[in-house]
């Protein structure tokens, strides 16, 4: 039996570039043209494998708190790798992929895999930012990047793959959840039993 | 990246503390428009976090006494003749007496910052958040700006690889190289580069000599500090526990128990055996009072039953009804302060009883101790229930102040209002935060206060084996009229101090400034000054831990208001108070239930989220542990509470496979 290892993945990027979607292909291999903003769902899991160890990932979705600049701290807390997401056909959301960053390096853990994902690739006819830029720019923050489309599905199991191999082994020592407790639904139907 | 907010929603809720976040959630998951803004540029109001230059601005911002510049008012333009305004407070004055002191020496620490200080906060009219102020220079002030957050929190490891910390990594340089141009160019912030160089080299150190941390290491540490402004930890089986169960926003936060109640008794701090395993471990309990005990808490966990054997002390203090028993005064004494926490002079037998039944009830669900400390600060509950309001639809705008409340004549209905843009934003219902309300609404309301202290210690009030404690500290008064002073000590893997620090949180309701209500509590509990010799003489372990750094501030105690004493508010506005003094959460609970009742009397209060087939509950791990206190026979063996928090109840959602 091979070990289970969450894995917080945080997605970034701007309003509209496709943060849904690429999770939403990646995990139910759907595209949907009306992705209506991220109701209901605040984060989607799969689980893949790496090694000798079995990643889950817990993609967690910016709700649409990015679209104000108002993400809250907690959206970054315990996040092993971040997805972030820009158009290829708006330079305008390359652009601001950089401050993105920035606020990640800020805010975010310090060992945290990053993963720039050059999103809509299957519009490249009015392409406007080109692969070479987002190449450069990856290089010298240390990210992994790709060109995907989520439409398409282009890239995208590649994408977490990438990930997967930049997550550093589990230490032996480590002893997973630090002894940190998460509350659940059962207690409350079981926890009767006490007095 | 700029967006227009939407004109017209159901709800605006202005403020994102506790109740008002509540509140926001429960009105998107029950299908209502949210719009919700805060003007402050974090989450949480009173009820924030901040690392420690974000303490620091907070500090500076409320000891400033500069008057808000006048703004222009131009909205009253938009205002219709049939229309009136209610304006909003321009500056928030729930803080008082803030006073920092620091006992360490802060020499060479004047050109250290932490990496992504905020380096000031927002002023109150609110900014732009656009590219002028990333062209102006400030690069990274207009970062933090333009991304919403505080510019602080990021407690950067993630909980599973805590131990990573630790270990210099050589495969972030060029990723630090990145980082430090960038800081270079902007705004003269230090780097990553040395704050790192600088963790490895502490980390040399404390190997050595554990005891000794300087100002400017809490200064380039000051990431891992998550310092709540009000104190408080959640009851296991409180109302807010159950709240964030029922409505799933528990998944997104995690929780420590606390690992130890503490009694402060002639002097000295000791732990109050409160589970089964922890009175017959008590070794300082005699045998006779470790059965007085154990018969006496079984008796409070059914006294409803048993009304006879208090029914002559109904009407007298707790206090007295504990005299009257069998009970040694060491006993009355855990009884009274720290496992009921009731006050000695004017709490009624059935109060304590009733407490002491609660506080034994809360036991073992999650640990030994009844209560539970939610990682990376009381700051991140709001925020959690701000993620589930936005995950429903609610949108989200921090640094965003409204100017007025606009109400109908006719119907003397609040119907919209107006952002310090000259914005018009319709609603049909209005959550107001109280500090954000105008002098002249609030003129006849009396309000309380309470004093906090905060300090950076560097050892514990009471040194056990384990460095990691997260303990609940009650110190009665010293003369009759002082306050019971609540003290909270958390240790660094709670995410809200860094390695080798404590943090240490006071409360007591005011009865004069914070630092004269607190200070002799602290004196008695702690070294304040930086003599570095008093250490040796006393033979090291014994000594008192000492103060590095404090702050003590009065905050504003709105709760139990009623709404009746505000002038003339519109019957569709609602206001949410600001943190009340108690230990726990159900005030802010039970106040945001009530008002979304109110609006929305038909609706469920936050049921549990849509599609529960998308929802697996793993089995394992869910027994619940036995507090030890059941009639059962047979004694369980009880985990050791390092251990027990290992227990978890484990939730899985798994949404697709």
């Amino acid at each position: 039996m091979m070990a289970i290892r969450e894995l917080k993945v945080c997605l970034l990027g701007d309003t509209g570039v496709g943060k849904s979607s690429i999770v939403c292909r990646f995990v139910q291999d759907h595209f949907d043209h009306n992705i209506s903003p991220t109701i209901g769902a605040s984060f989607m899991t799969k689980t893949v494998p790496c090694g000798n160890e079995l990643h889950k990932f817990l993609i967690w979705d910016t709700a649409g708190q990015e679209r104000f600049h108002s993400l809250a701290p907690m959206y970054y807390r315990g996040s092993a790798a971040a997805v972030i997401v820009y158009d290829i056909t708006k330079q305008d959301s390359f652009h601001t992929l950089k401050k993105w960053v920035k606020e990640l390096k800020e805010h975010g853990p310090e060992n945290i895999v990053m993963a720039i994902a050059g999103n809509k690739c299957d519009l490249s006819d009015i392409r406007e930012v080109p692969m070479k830029d987002a190449k450069e720019y990856a290089e010298t923050i240390g990210a992994i990047v790709v060109e995907t489309s989520a439409k398409n599905a282009v890239n995208i199991e590649e994408l977490f793959q990438g990930i997967s191999r930049q997550i550093p082994p589990l230490d032996s020592h480590e002893n997973g959840n630090n002894g940190a407790i998460k509350l659940g639904k059962q207690t409350t139907q079981m926890n009767r039993r006490c007095c | 990246m700029a967006d227009n907010l939407p004109s017209e929603f159901d709800v605006a809720v202005i403020g994102t503390g506790l109740p008002e976040s509540i509140i926001a959630a429960a009105c998107s998951r029950s299908g209502q428009r949210v719009l919700h803004v805060d003007s402050r540029s974090y989450y949480g109001g009173n009820w924030a976090s901040f690392s420690f230059s974000g303490l620091l601005s907070w500090i500076k911002e409320k000891q400033e006494k500069t008057e808000v510049s006048e703004e222009s008012e131009d909205w009253r333009k938009l205002i219709l003749e049939t229309e009136e305004a209610i304006s909003l407070s321009k500056k928030d004055t729930t803080i008082q007496h803030v006073e920092d002191v620091c006992y360490i020496s802060q020499d060479s620490a004047e050109d250290i910052e932490e990496a992504g200080a905020l380096s000031k906060l927002p002023d109150l009219g609110g900014s732009d958040t656009n590219e002028t102020a990333q062209q102006s220079g400030k690069g990274c002030l207009a970062l933090d700006k333009q991304l919403g957050t505080k510019g602080c929190e990021m407690s950067p490891e993630t909980i599973a690889s805590n131990d990573r910390e630790c270990t210099p990594e050589g495969e972030d340089t060029e990723v630090i190289s990145e980082r430090e141009s960038s800081y270079d160019a902007t705004s003269g912030h230090s780097t990553l580069e040395t704050e790192k160089t600088e963790n490895a080299s502490t980390a040399e150190v404390s190997n050595l000599e554990p005891k000794k941390i300087t100002y400017s290491q809490i200064v380039k540490e000051g990431r891992r500090f998550n310092i709540d402004l009000v104190s408080k930890v959640l009851y296991s089986q409180g109302l807010l526990i159950d709240l964030l169960i029922k409505s799933n926003v528990s998944r997104y936060a995690e929780f420590k128990n606390a690992t130890r109640i503490l009694v402060f008794r002639e002097g000295k701090v000791e732990q109050v055996p409160c589970s089964r395993a922890d009175v017959f471990n008590s070794k300082q309990l005699t045998m006779i009072e470790k059965r007085m005990l154990m018969k006496f808490l079984t008796f409070c966990l059914e006294y409803e039953q048993h009304p006879d054997e208090y029914q002559d002390y109904k009407d007298c203090t707790f206090s007295k009804y504990l005299k009257s028993q069998k009970l040694t005064p060491n006993l009355q004494h855990f009884i009274l302060h720290s496992i009921a926490m009731v006050s000695e002079s004017d709490s009624s037998t059935t109060d304590g009883l009733k407490a002491t039944k609660k506080f034994l009830h809360c036991l073992g669900r999650y640990g030994n101790t009844p209560f539970l400390f939610p990682l990376y600060g009381q700051g991140e509950i709001s925020q959690c229930f701000c993620r589930m309001c936005a995950v429903f639809g609610g949108t989200y705008c921090l640094r965003h102040s409204i100017q007025c409340l606009v109400v109908d004549k006719e119907s003397g209905r609040c119907k919209a209002i107006i952002d310090h843009f000259g914005q018009r934003i319709s609603a049909n219902y209005f959550v107001v935060e109280d500090s954000y309300l105008s002098e002249e609404t609030c003129t006849n309301v009396c309000y309380r206060q309470i004093s906090r202290a905060v300090l950076i210690t560097d050892q514990s009030v009471l040194k056990t084996q384990s460095d990691q404690q997260i303990s609940v500290l009650t110190v009665p008064p010293v003369e009759p009229g002082q306050p019971v002073v609540c003290v909270i000590e958390l240790c660094s893997s709670t995410m809200t101090c860094m390695k080798g620090t404590y943090l240490v949180h006071l409360t007591c309701s005011s009865t004069k400034t914070a630092k004269e209500d607190l200070e002799p509590v602290i004196q008695k509990l702690f070294i304040l000054n930086d003599e570095k010799e008093t250490e040796s003489e006393n033979g090291g372990g014994l000594e008192k831990p000492r103060v590095l750094w404090a702050v003590y501030f009065n905050m504003r105690d709105s709760a139990g208001i009623d709404r009746n004493s505000y002038d003339s508010l519109p019957p569709n506005v609602y206001i949410c108070s600001g943190p009340d003094c108690a230990l726990g959460n159900d005030y802010a609970v039970k106040q945001a239930e009530t008002i979304f009742q109110e609006m929305f009397p038909k609706e469920e209060f936050c049921p549990p989220p849509p599609n529960p087939e998308d929802i697996v509950y793993d089995g394992d791990g869910t027994q619940p542990e036995d507090p030890g206190f059941s009639i059962s026979p047979e004694p369980k063996a009880e985990p050791l509470p390092e251990e027990s928090s290992n227990i978890e109840n484990k939730v899985t959602e798994e949404h697709n496979e």
